[in-house]
């Protein structure tokens, strides 16, 4: 385009009419009006009047960043951990019905300085307390040692242990039993060793704190291994001790505030093609949910599928003359999922996805174990569990075409048993409730610390980016975060590991959703450098004519001055 | 007469050829409904039957998010049989249509203006078409005639805008605003010839008025007028929907955010596919402000031929509006041969129309090739978009350099035929 209706018209240079006066003289154009003049002017005015006037209002307005306040220094401060340290007191209550006043608190005392002595994680200690309505609270943690779970609110510690001290005839030495389904130990001791006010090491002492740090060992040397990182964890604790912490830490999902269950029956044949698995989830595993319910939700959903074949590259069973069984090798384990064919959803809703099939095969192959110990069941790292089940045969060479919700049983106490493992749940000590209270400390702390992390990141980012956007709810968000990792931290400091766990779920969240805010997502793979590539393409030739007219423009206005001061 | 005898020559023959199309090629309208050259998201026929449809069952017609044109429309079409049943009425309502733009062309072009005006006088003002003959360059234009099978709202528009400028070189002052108050009403844009329409009409005002009235007051008084009719034909809207923020954000919020980008020939759908979502706002800014800063520009140079800014802008619209169609080039197109005086100053017609042309027919093959075949990209049918407004643009650009070179040749008579060259 040659002319733009702000160009000055073309001065005319006459072409030579050679043809008819033979000469080649050049006309001056004529000169411009003032009129002219002042028409360029206007026309310059007007374009730059609609840049000034509502162009540079609707940059400011449109590519201003809104940046909200974030607390920078506490953020950091949180995922340096200099706010808060977690700490772990632990409250035992220590029941001796039969003793006298004295005698238990002398044995309260030295029990605790013995523990004390022990103990070399300083996070983590264990504070014994005296109650003597035993039979009340022993009762009340046998009846519902799950609700005890719950119990967040209040302004109480929790108390985690309740240890009896009873006496037992015809006992050398003391003795320990821990209730399984409780949180009671009961601690037996021969009457003679009764301990007396002036002993200064009384030996049931020394066995009931020994029989506490052997309880809570494998805890903390968790949550050592957790607060200090994947480098050291403490020193005593056993290289085996370190080793199988760390393999469940690698076996167990990530922590989530919701799960979602996949039960799946997988046969080759045609049948079974039913199963009572309605009925087995409620009988076996709500209740296990249910106590879980403190640390996660979860989901449930199951099928059934028929003619699941193995894939071409698994090694087919082999038949084993002296087990009488078609075996899988250990290291064809892996392969015994179909991962191509058989419909099993990486994730389903929100939370991550655990699977559990129970395989039923062919009666042709059946039984099918494990071969190198008869196994029957086997873990999938951080993603499920896997059950053969060899249901008896019918008449027919045939497997039933029905399973009962019997005959799942031990397929789901299994299942239980690999739901708690993939958790995270620590293998001792025996009483559930107490791995479960031991897995809220964990949670809480793991969660703890991630939040906290996750501030930091989002602090770096927000400095290291000032272009970045932080839109209202982020800055909401991480205030939310921030008061509640405080409030996590001052449940962990008062013993409230319920309440702890509530609010670090919470906190976690929280921080999550504001590090992935969509808007700010975006921004972030977006370099000061690429504005230029946005606003050269189009703006560069439009603004090369308005400034190139403008300073032509300004030119000839300061030599208007400048004769005009000339002349005067 | 044999003037008014050629009129309903060509006038009858526009309406036959029209009526034939449609008689001979049943499905005709149809295909042309969906074609994206012609149907944008705010003037689409289809759109209008879908908030139709929902108008007639007394729902929001906004509510399907589809529907983004002026709520008076409705009831002018509830009024009409129903068109899969019984398309010839519509048809023959576009027809008629058409056929009073053409009427309006002709008092456009009988009263002068483009020639000879108040404060201008071309020189070549003997080289001119006559009325009927720019009403039948209007009428046989093929884009105008796949616009009105399409029944394509944008003919109303075209309608208001063309009153708007008949009535402005009559002197109707009044009715010009009106119906410019009408066309904005449907499309917004129109309100931006709201300057060069007042200076026609100023300029009117002075041939005929011994006293020439203030010019400010002249210019406020009938802003005055075209805002009264916009609010009076907003008011009426609000009886009909309701709901007064759903429809100003459906159909004005709809013009000015662009959320809709759907490909069109404009220059705009491409571009705000690729822009980041964050300068998103920022370029409809840069955008529309490119489209207004026209206005004042042109006004001031083109000073004493208002008409021929209003036509200017006519084409700058065509080009740069957020969902230009056929439509808008069809209108541009039919003023062009009131200044049939100014063709022999242009110098790259030949180019203009050739990519014009060439852009008309590899449109469709390409957007086929893109969007059916599959064996091409949006970017090849963005590429014919940009030759069609290269075309554009180059006609504009040329008929604005020869409008200045007329005035100059009127101010330096001694100077006429010379050449030019470019400093």
């Amino acid at each position: 385009m040659t002319v733009k209706p702000g160009d000055p018209v073309s001065p005319l240079t006459p072409a030579s009419d050679a043809s008819k006066s033979h000469t080649t003289r050049t006309r001056v154009p004529p000169p411009e009006t003032p009129e002219a003049v002042q028409t360029r002017f206007r026309v310059i005015a007007a374009f730059w009047a609609v840049i000034i006037f509502l162009g540079f209002p609707i940059w400011w307005q449109t590519t201003s960043i809104y940046r909200a306040h974030l607390p920078i220094q506490e953020m950091v401060d949180w995922a340096d951990g200099k706010t808060c340290r977690p700490v772990y007191p632990l409250e035992i209550h220590v029941a001796a019905p039969l003793l006298q006043s004295p005698e238990s608190q002398h044995l309260l005392r030295t029990t605790q300085h013995t523990l004390d002595d022990l103990n070399e994680f300083a996070a983590h200690h264990l504070r014994l307390k005296l109650t003597n309505d035993t039979s009340d609270s022993a009762a009340r943690v046998v009846e519902d040692s799950t609700s005890t779970l719950r119990n967040t609110a209040g302004e109480t510690p929790d108390v985690v242990l309740t240890v009896r001290v009873l006496p037992e005839e015809g006992l050398a030495t003391p003795r320990s039993e821990l209730l399984a389904h409780t949180t009671q130990l009961d601690v037996f001791y021969p009457p003679s060793q009764i301990p007396s006010p002036s002993t200064s090491n009384p030996p049931l002492s020394v066995f009931i704190a020994q029989e506490l740090q052997r309880l809570y060992g494998e805890e903390k040397a968790t949550i050592a291994h957790i607060l200090s990182g994947e480098s050291a964890g403490l020193d005593s604790t056993s290289p085996q001790l370190t080793e199988s912490i760390s393999r469940r830490l690698r076996r167990s999902m990530k922590y989530a505030e919701t799960y979602h269950l996949s039960f799946s029956l997988f046969t080759p044949g045609s049948v079974p093609s039913s199963w009572d698995i309605e009925a087995a989830v409620q009988e076996y595993l709500s209740p296990l949910l249910d106590a879980f319910e403190p640390i996660s939700n979860f989901t449930i959903d199951t099928q059934v599928q028929l003619y699941a074949t193995f894939s071409p590259m698994t090694p087919a069973p082999i038949y084993d003359e002296t087990e009488a069984a078609w075996t899988l090798k250990k290291e064809d384990l892996s392969a015994f999922i179909n991962a191509a064919e058989w419909p099993l959803n990486p994730s389903i809703g929100n939370g991550p996805t655990l699977n559990f099939i129970l395989y039923v095969p062919d009666p042709s192959q059946s039984p099918m174990v494990v071969k190198e110990n008869r196994a029957s069941s086997w873990i999938v790292p951080q993603w499920g569990g896997v059950f053969l089940l060899n249901p008896p045969l019918e008449k027919d060479q045939s497997n039933p075409a029905h399973l009962s919700q019997d005959s799942l049983q031990s397929a789901f106490m299994t299942f239980s048993h690999q739901l708690l493992t993939l958790l995270g749940t620590p293998s001792t000590p025996a009483s559930l409730p107490l791995r479960l209270q031991t897995l809220i400390r964990v949670r809480a702390a793991t969660l703890l610390l991630s939040a906290s992390s996750t501030m930091g990141s989002l602090a770096r980012l927000t400095e290291s980016l000032p272009s970045i956007p932080i839109p209202a709810n982020v800055a909401s968000s991480v205030s939310t975060t921030l008061s509640h990792l405080s409030a996590t931290c001052s449940h962990l400091r008062d013993g409230r590991f319920n309440a702890a766990l509530a609010s670090a779920r919470v906190a976690e969240n929280e921080a999550e959703r504001s590090f992935f805010e969509k808007t700010m997502v975006g921004q972030v793979y977006f370099p000061d450098e690429h504005k230029v590539a946005v606003y050269l393409p189009l703006l560069g030739p439009i603004g090369v004519p308005l400034i190139v007219g403008l300073m032509k423009e300004v030119k000839r206005l300061l030599a208007e001055w400048k004769a005009k001061r000339a002349a005067a | 007469m044999a003037v008014d005898r050629r009129t309903v020559g060509v006038f009858g023959a526009a309406f036959v050829l029209r009526l034939l199309l449609i008689c001979l090629f049943p499905s005709l309208p149809d295909l042309l409904t969906g074609r994206v050259e012609v149907s944008t998201p705010v003037n689409s026929f289809k759109r209008l039957q879908e908030g139709l449809y929902l108008y007639t069952r007394n729902v929001s017609p906004y509510d399907g998010g589809v529907f983004h044109q002026a709520p008076l429309l409705l009831p002018l079409f509830s009024l009409l049989p129903g068109v899969q049943s019984n398309p010839i009425p519509t048809a023959i309502l576009y027809f008629l249509v058409d056929l009073v733009n053409a009427r309006a062309l002709v008092t456009i072009s009988e009263s002068g203006q483009s020639v000879q005006s108040q404060l201008h006088s071309a020189v070549r003002k003997h080289i001119r078409w006559d009325g009927v003959s720019v009403a039948a360059w209007f009428l046989f234009n093929p884009f105008t005639i796949a616009t009105c099978l399409a029944r394509s709202t944008s003919v109303f528009t075209t309608t208001g805008i063309l009153f708007a400028v008949s009535n402005a070189v009559t002197g109707n002052s009044v009715n010009a605003m009106l119906a410019l108050g009408f066309a904005s009403y449907l499309s917004l844009y129109p309100a931006l010839l709201f300057v060069p329409l007042v200076l026609l009409c100023f300029d009117q005002r002075l041939q005929s008025a011994n006293k020439p009235p203030n010019g400010i007051i002249y210019g406020l008084q009938h802003a005055g007028i075209l805002l009264a009719s916009i609010a009076g034909l907003l008011g009426l809207s609000v009886l009909i929907t309701g709901n007064f923020w759903e429809f100003m954000s459906a159909t004005y919020g709809f013009h000015l955010l662009v959320p809709d980008l759907t490909p069109n020939v404009g220059l705009w759908w491409y571009f705000f596919i690729e822009m980041f979502d964050s300068f998103r706002e920022f370029f409809l800014g840069v955008f529309w402000l490119h489209l207004a800063s026209y206005v004042g520009g042109l006004t001031m140079r083109l000073r004493r031929q208002p008409l021929f800014v209003v036509a200017s802008l006519l084409g700058v619209f065509a080009i740069f509006k957020p969902y230009p169609s056929i439509s808008d080039a069809s209108l541009y197109f039919a003023t062009l041969p009131l200044y049939r005086h100014l063709f022999p100053l242009m110098r790259y017609t030949f180019f203009a129309i050739s990519a014009i042309l060439y852009s008309s027919l590899l449109g469709p093959a390409f957007y086929h090739l893109w969007i059916y075949a599959g064996s091409g990209n949006a970017n090849f049918f963005y590429a014919i978009t940009l030759v069609w407004s290269l075309g554009l643009s180059i006609l504009l650009a040329d008929s604005i350099f020869a409008a200045i070179r007329d005035e100059w040749e009127q101010d330096h008579p001694d100077a006429q035929g010379t050449e030019v060259k470019q400093v």
